[in-house]
């Protein structure tokens, strides 16, 4: 018990000082921001003042009004749900595309005019065909976050040495075990890069999903919040959205890092 | 006076060999769906054949009432401007950062950071304090699309092969003319693939900010003849929204094409 509260608070210590320059910026940029407000007295509607907006999350009285509870849920359901809806039809579809050049040439084109259009846009339709609550917003992130990965994906099962190819057809592999232990291992890095893009995209297609119809999720509650021009609810909202963002991308890098611990890591993505 | 004759056809029967699977696919798409619709006589709140969709665009009295050319007019202005406005700030911004490095290594993770937040979120804030009209639709899609352009471009001009620049710095070159001569037609191809993004995003931007208030616009009508469930107009608004998606992205990769003609185009670039 005691040891893990040790390394616990010894782990706790090393974030912060490996951090610390990331923290200091935050807690300045909040300050500022603080002092902003109250210095030139900018209304509340316009911009609250970070106290205003954390004061809607924490302070009971405040929070009970807002229901946070059932829309943070709402929306982290729809981000993760959808998130492996994609992760798993994207690398699927593209292993489809590699596998079979007749698979390939009739997918391709599909793919290339879907990717164009702007999907987001079909949100409304999904709306009426599934009515609203979270298949509609699941799907419609799904849509927007799967090409990225596909098309990541196919780009690394065939980015290959042909050297290496030729090699191993010379030994007799089977395809199998081409894609086994060539294609598949070389395309990781560029999964993973496909994956980072889409969970922003995941996120996205959630909150218009909720935008368009909903009676629950961050999205709804954003779009409350500004009929009734109250803008601390919508800053909170803005905040707890991007954290969302920012934290399933860092689980999908720290996924990365276990996945291919080969793999020198270039923070440019 | 033969040869730029000769060539154009053969450029232009390249060009359709190229896209035939693309044309094919919307032609089948088309077919299927019609006959889908007329075979399974699906009724036209769920599905509306693309007949339905396209007369709506076209047939008077269907006009009268949604004003087809007042919409399509918003929404592509919205669109138009919004790309402008991303194009030229986007590529102007990034040339001031590039130029010093001091600013590039402070400016561009907050950049990339800002970029991997889902920045769609924002537009309701955007109307609060706009209220709603075409500026904060240009706003909220200048917002979105913004972002790749810039950091795109930056990335660009930045990455230039070293020797090269060791090359010229030794023959004296000013710093002036390494940008004009070697960033920034190194950069080009850079720029293009932020462009392109931002074609996409420009459409995906007006049309939400649309979609969270507005009284005018393709987004506009698809949202309310959603709350009526009245789905032809929104798939005549939706195949519009595509058109326009697609045919600015078609204009930015031609211009790629006029302005690099030495630079293949990988077909399949997100």
């Amino acid at each position: 018990m005691r040891a893990s509260a040790v390394s616990i608070t010894k782990s706790i210590i090393r974030f912060f000082v490996k951090h610390y320059t990331k923290l200091i910026s935050l807690a300045a940029f909040l300050v500022l921001w603080q002092l902003v407000i109250t210095v030139f007295g900018i209304k509340e509607f316009i911009i609250p003042s970070p106290l205003a907006t954390f004061s809607t999350l924490f302070v009971p009285d405040i929070a009970q009004r807002y229901n946070w509870l059932l829309h943070i849920r709402t929306t982290i359901s729809e981000v993760l749900i959808s998130f492996v809806v994609t992760a798993a039809t994207g690398v699927f579809v593209a292993l489809l595309m590699t596998w079979s050049r007749a698979l390939r040439r009739v997918i391709t084109p599909v793919l290339t005019l879907l990717n164009s259009l702007p999907k987001i846009a079909f949100a409304p339709l999904f709306l009426i065909w599934f009515g609203y609550g979270v298949v509609p917003n699941v799907i419609i992130a799904v849509l927007i976050a799967f090409f990225p990965v596909v098309i990541n994906t196919a780009t690394g099962l065939n980015a290959v040495e042909e050297d290496l190819l030729d090699l191993v057809h010379y030994l007799h592999a089977s395809k199998l075990q081409v894609f086994l232990k060539i294609r598949i291992p070389n395309s990781l890095p560029y999964i993973f890069s496909g994956f980072k893009i889409s969970t922003t995209l995941c996120v996205v297609g959630a909150i218009v999903g909720e935008f368009v119809a909903s009676a629950r999720g961050l999205g709804y509650l954003l779009k409350d919040a500004q009929a009734m021009i109250d803008s601390p609810p919508m800053f909170a909202s803005l905040i707890l959205v991007s954290v969302f963002g920012l934290s399933l991308f860092g689980a999908i890098s720290i996924l990365e890092r276990v996945a291919m611990p080969w793999q020198v890591r270039d923070e440019v993505s | 006076m033969l040869r730029p004759l000769q060539q154009e056809p053969r450029g232009l029967l390249k060009t359709l060999r190229k896209h035939s699977p693309s044309v094919f696919v919307v032609l089948a798409i088309l077919l299927v769906w019609q006959a889908a619709v007329s075979i399974f006589s699906i009724p036209e709140y769920v599905l509306p054949s693309p007949i339905t969709s396209l007369g709506h665009l076209f047939i008077r009295q269907t006009d009268a009432f949604y004003n087809w050319k007042v919409q399509i007019g918003t929404t592509v202005s919205e669109v138009l401007i919004s790309f402008a406005v991303t194009a030229a700030a986007g590529i102007i911004l990034a040339i001031l950062i590039a130029w010093s490095q001091w600013l590039r290594n402070l400016i561009m993770p907050f950049f990339i950071f800002v970029n991997s937040l889902p920045l769609i979120a924002i537009a309701p804030i955007i109307l609060l304090w706009f209220g709603y009209g075409l500026f904060t639709n240009i706003l909220i899609a200048f917002l979105v699309s913004f972002f790749p352009v810039i950091i795109n471009t930056t990335t660009g001009l930045s990455e230039v092969d070293d020797d090269l620049i060791d090359l010229v710095r030794y023959l004296k070159a000013s710093k002036w003319q390494i940008f004009i001569k070697i960033r920034i037609p190194n950069s080009l191809p850079y720029i293009f693939s932020g462009l392109k993004i931002a074609s996409t995003m420009c459409v995906v931007g007006a049309i939400v900010g649309e979609f969270v208030a507005s009284d005018r616009g393709l987004g506009y009508i698809i949202i309310n003849s959603q709350f009526t469930m009245d789905t032809p107009p929104i798939f005549a608004a939706l195949i519009v929204v595509s058109l326009l998606g697609v045919a600015l992205f078609a204009v930015v990769s031609l211009a790629e094409r006029i302005v690099m003609p030495w630079h293949q185009v990988e077909t399949m670039a997100v």
